[in-house]
């Protein structure tokens, strides 16, 4: 999303043209371990043991250094479950003595009172906690009877310490028609900052493709978030779509807009303002891109090298409409929206550059009476970042299959 | 220095029909909607509604002051 840096009062994680032009890592997201107290059934790392050379305490450090030189303005710690590194205070120190802003993102299973009192006392400003539908729905997908209890004392806990509190949310077919009293019971929780993301077939989610919402159904994810994002401004909520939620139907501004109606989706922006590492030290644009997109490790190279010399770092300003392929080829938004998430795209077609899972697209097949359906066709390996493969199979609105998009 | 990223290609939003469409665009590609006049009218709601809170808000404060006084 690209804003007026001159408005103060957005998030410093927000990017500008000037950051574009200047290729500022605005926003780093960190995986610092992959160690895990929950068991998400959608897990695109398939988070749980910690990887098996993850840095040291002197080498996080450094890279802290390496961050901070290159103008990022905002670190995002997740996992794994962050708080499960014995360092992990020491790393929002670090992070916080360099100049930069830092937040947790976190599952909150174990994110006690003296947990939060201590990343408050090392700097930390504010927590990002899952809760992805109510009860046993949440519980059930993140493996963890009284998760969901557990999230919602994670956030009394925060706010007890004066931290920012957001709420972070998976949509997909079992919580999508909880969102709306989901969003009445974190507004109550004091949450300002609501952030959605449509579950993508990658790691653990690509074993349950009866989880992965079918491209049609964006006809509903749409006009449902648009509304909510209109009912929750008046109540204090900001609802955030992550990149994978769009793009371009009649719904786009009221669901973009942060104070300006005109903003709508740029397309992905990974490797331009959007820097990924995982604990290994392995540096990739996007946190949940597969291996492919890696461009290299700080073990082997410094990050300014890796970031602005990397030929994997750098497909999004190389990609042009000539890159797309399937309906995006031909798609009114191409130029702009360049077939949106290059995450989703890939864990679902095994490449970019086609991408399903559109709102405008939906309303066009629609409009012809058709509609797109993800069969899958080949398993996931069962490695973290890895995916499967699904066909798109295009049959009429009702359900009869007609043809195969290429 | 470190090469610069890719610059969005910016849309235009419709004030008929909310699509976005092409900049250089004169009517809609989607409701077929006069965009430059869809935006007048916008403007001059959006004024309109501004006047009208502006009058709200200042009588509110002239009952104030009238209260305390």
């Amino acid at each position: 999303m690209i804003v007026e840096r001159a408005d103060l009062s957005l998030p410093v994680r927000y990017s500008g043209l000037d950051d574009i032009l200047k290729r500022v890592p605005v926003s780093v997201v960190w995986e610092i371990t992959l160690a895990c107290d929950l068991a998400c059934q959608h897990c695109g790392s398939r988070a749980g043991r910690r990887r098996r050379d993850e840095l040291t305490t002197a080498e996080a450090f450094d890279l802290v250094d390496q961050i901070a030189e290159l103008g990022a303005r905002s670190v995002g710690l997740i996992g794994g479950e962050a708080y499960l590194r014995k360092d992990w205070l020491q790393i929002i120190a670090a992070i916080r003595a360099a100049g930069m802003e830092c937040d947790l993102q976190t599952g909150g299973r174990n994110l006690t009172d003296e947990r939060v009192g201590q990343a408050a006392a090392a700097g930390l400003n504010a927590v990002g906690i899952s809760i992805d539908g109510i009860g046993a729905t949440h519980d059930r997908l993140r493996g963890v009877i009284g998760s969901f209890e557990m999230a919602l004392a994670a956030m009394r806990n925060v706010r007890a310490h004066g931290l920012e509190v957001g709420v972070n949310t998976q949509i997909n077919a079992r919580t999508l028609h909880e969102l709306r009293d989901l969003m009445d019971i974190i507004i109550e929780a004091g949450c300002h900052n609501w952030q959605l993301a449509i579950t993508t077939a990658m790691g653990n989610a690509a074993d349950h493709p009866d989880m992965l919402l079918q491209p049609w159904q964006m006809m509903e994810v749409l006009p449902l978030l648009a509304e909510l994002a209109s009912e929750g401004r008046e109540r204090g909520l900001f609802l955030q779509p992550a990149s994978n939620i769009g793009y371009f139907g009649p719904h786009e501004s009221r669901l973009r807009n942060v104070m300006n109606e005109e903003i709508h989706f740029h397309g992905c922006n990974a490797g331009d303002t959007v820097m990924g590492i995982e604990a290994d030290g392995t540096i990739k644009s996007c946190p949940g891109l597969p291996s492919p997109y890696a461009g290299g490790n700080i073990r082997d190279r410094r990050l300014r090298d890796i970031w602005e010399n990397a030929e994997p770092m750098a497909f999004n300003r190389r990609r042009t409409v000539e890159d797309l392929w399937g309906y995006c080829r031909t798609c009114y938004y191409a130029e702009t929206c360049l077939a949106g998430c290059t995450w989703t795209a890939h864990a679902l077609m095994g490449r970019a550059g086609n991408n399903p899972m559109c709102h405008h697209r939906a309303l066009d097949f629609d409009a012809r009476g058709l509609r797109e359906r993800l069969v899958k066709v080949k398993d996931a390996e069962g490695r973290s970042f890895d995916h499967g493969e699904f066909e798109i199979i295009v049959e009429a609105a009702g359900g009869e299959a007609a043809l195969a998009d290429g | 220095m470190a090469e610069a990223g890719r610059i969005p290609v910016p849309l235009r939003l419709c004030r008929g029909c909310r699509h976005f469409v092409r900049i250089e665009n004169e009517l809609c590609d989607f409701c077929g909607g006069d965009l430059a006049a869809l935006e007048a009218a916008h403007a001059e709601g959006v004024a309109e509604i501004r006047a009208v809170t502006a009058a709200l808000r200042a009588a509110i404060a002239a009952r104030g002051v009238a209260e305390a006084g």
